[in-house]
């Protein structure tokens, strides 16, 4: 679609200017006609590709119209025979419902706390230990990095027991004595659920990536200036991979926001339960009054659903940007 | 960093050589400080529990007396078990069918999308939603899509054609293939933005240069594409079947494993068995068997695919 400026015709010289301008009338116009007919075909493909594309997304997004739909309807449609595809009548109170019956409030402010405190600490702790490993050279280095490796592999179905019974054993905590027994531990605390995911190997190997591609002259300059090995990471270095900073809070975001298997574990009572957990409890209140359940399940996407709107292109560029490979 | 002989003979002079060393030193000093919050957590909640659940699959344990040293039994017991292997016979099915089949179909939209047209992003978007959002989240709406009852969508779109109504999630010949299609559903949007970002990061000289000798669309896709999308197949292959094999929230939220062990993953059995049976010993030597197959099926798929981990 770029018909302005063709390399060929601007080098023509400035004394035939006439010549030039019919010879240029001359190849537009050939040009035109071999581009319209090309360009005719492209067109409908272009158009059978944007077709396509377009049925692919509304199945993807088809569940999540059909639990807001669902969540929106009478109690009396979701039983009747002949269920309307779109609700007869609004039924906004759902949602007022659904709060009544469970407190997603806490649940949602409990989630929003562990996303937060994960974010945060990924950043500190992931971006110093990815710098450290990406442009500075030290002893232990390389053990250290191949140990991050391979606990990237470590599943934490094969660990979620061990984490449980330190999370229950740790000492002279919720009653236990110096050797972890007669009490019940960090279990059902905010410490059993904020502190065993403060930082995952995987950001630190993210942090790695995103270090590993800025200049290093830029970090030797600011040490020969005399700045300090964290003024040199906090002020120059730090603020290089914004994108990749942005990237790892997204991840780590989401990954405390929907975090569901951990909080079922090491939680009981209701003030510590997670919008995930608390949705699926709601689950077994609410039986088959998926109106209700939709309506629950709509209030623990929607606030995730948002924020990937607000960052989306943040989170694609940051995948491009980073060399993900 | 191999220095060439004429940067030797010049760095060798006594007083860089003693500046360089102070630096490095410092340095070292940092890099240790820097690295170490991280590694220290790391090792207290990855690699010390690694150790424990191994010694722990070697025991007795059910959390109110100590644990007692049992030998191989576990693992005898594990392998005279026929829910534990239906369990890792699932996982490999859902393996073997979810993750090929939402490869292709995200690379094919990985290079539709890369045809830059408008409104780009919404098909994104839509793509993506189902990855970004949490998995119980998903379960709840599968599980009203997949309703056996009239109103569940499925159901209602099968009686429109006319066919009769199915059980879905409550069939044992239907459920893990219902689940497998959440999977591939849920799979897709992360599988086709990095297949997105590695077909943009490939060279748009290859392709002229293709275009000047004549090359096909075709041929250009077999020659050049595919070749470049290698690693990242790698990758995502690896990935995709690591993360298959941790599938718990879909399984806890949709089936319970059921009916009748249908949809059972070794997740789901080590749940099972630790915190309903607490059996911790015998839950343990289940999580060290998920541990050595996927650090098998690691190296397995690293030699099939010929690639080269970083």
């Amino acid at each position: 679609m770029t018909d302005t400026a063709f390399p060929g015709t601007i080098d023509a010289p400035a004394g035939t200017e006439q010549q030039s301008a019919e010879l240029k009338a001359d190849r537009r116009q050939a040009r035109r006609a071999k581009q319209a007919s090309a360009s005719k075909q492209r067109r409908i493909s272009r158009f059978a590709l944007a077709i396509f594309l377009i049925v692919v997304s509304v199945v993807m997004a088809m569940p999540f119209v059909w639990m807001f739909l669902t969540s929106v309807r009478s109690s009396t449609e979701i039983y009747s025979a002949d269920m309307p595809l779109w609700p007869s009548e609004w039924h906004w109170e759902n949602f007022t419902v659904a709060l009544e019956r469970a407190p997603f409030g806490i649940y949602a402010r409990n989630s929003f706390i562990i996303a937060a405190v994960h974010t945060v600490s990924n950043l500190v702790l992931g971006s110093m230990a990815g710098y450290a490993l990406a442009k500075i050279r030290f002893r232990g280095a390389t053990p250290i990095f191949g140990f991050i490796l391979a606990s990237m592999m470590i599943p934490f179905y094969a660990i979620v027991i061990p984490e449980f019974l330190m999370i229950r054993f740790v000492p002279f905590a919720g009653g236990n004595d110096l050797f972890g027994q007669g009490g019940t531990g960090w279990y059902d605390t905010w410490w059993a659920l904020l502190i065993p995911a403060l930082v995952s190997p995987f950001n630190i190997f993210l942090f790695r990536q995103f270090f590993i591609s800025t200049p290093t002259e830029l970090m030797e300059a600011a040490r020969i200036d005399g700045a300090s090995e964290v003024r040199t990471f906090v002020q120059i270095m730090a603020p290089l991979i914004r994108p990749g900073m942005l990237t790892v809070a997204l991840l780590a975001f989401e990954a405390g926001w929907n975090n569901f298997l951990w909080p079922l574990l090491v939680t009981s009572s209701t003030n510590l339960r997670t919008i995930q957990l608390g949705l699926s409890v709601f689950r077994q209140e609410a039986g088959t009054e998926f109106n209700l359940l939709m309506a629950g399940t709509t209030m623990a996407a929607v606030p995730m659903i948002v924020m990937f709107f607000f960052f989306q292109k943040q989170f694609v560029n940051g995948f491009v940007g980073s060399g993900i490979k | 960093m191999s220095t060439n002989t004429v940067d030797r003979q010049a760095l060798s002079k006594p007083p860089a050589r003693r500046r360089g060393a102070t630096l490095t030193q410092r340095q070292g000093r940092w890099g240790l400080l820097f690295a170490a919050p991280a590694t220290v957590h790391i090792a207290l909640w990855t690699g010390l529990p690694v150790i424990v659940s191994i010694i722990l699959s070697f025991t007795n344990y059910d959390m109110l007396n100590p644990p007692e040293f049992s030998g191989i039994e576990n693992y005898v017991t594990l392998a005279n078990d026929p829910v534990f292997w239906k369990a890792l016979g699932n996982n490999f099915i859902m393996a073997i069918v979810g993750i090929p089949i939402s490869m292709l179909i995200s690379l094919a939209l990985a290079v539709m999308l890369n045809q830059g047209l408008r409104g780009n992003s919404i098909f994104r978007t839509a793509v993506f939603l189902p990855h970004v959002t949490a998995t119980v989240a998903i379960a709840m709406i599968w599980l009203w899509i997949y309703s056996p009852g009239g109103n569940g969508l499925f159901n209602i779109v099968l009686s429109f054609f006319g066919l009769p109504n199915q059980a879905f999630l409550a069939s044992p010949s239907q459920a893990l293939a219902s689940v497998i299609l959440v999977t591939i559903w849920q799979g897709i949007g992360l599988k086709m933005m990095i297949y997105l970002a590695s077909l943009q990061g490939i060279d748009q000289q290859l392709y002229e240069a293709a275009d000047i000798d004549g090359a096909s669309a075709v041929q250009k896709f077999f020659r050049i594409t595919i070749p470049m999308l290698k690693p990242v197949t790698f990758f995502i292959l690896v990935t995709s079947i690591v993360g298959n094999f941790q599938t718990f929230d879909l399984i806890y939220n949709l089936t319970n494993g059921g009916p009748a062990n249908s949809t059972t993953v070794i997740t789901y059995q080590i749940y099972q068995t630790a915190f309903q049976q607490f059996r911790m010993g015998l839950a343990t030597a289940q999580s060290v068997v998920l541990l050595v197959v996927l650090v098998v099926l690691t190296i397995v798929s690293r030699k099939v695919t010929g690639g080269k981990d970083d």
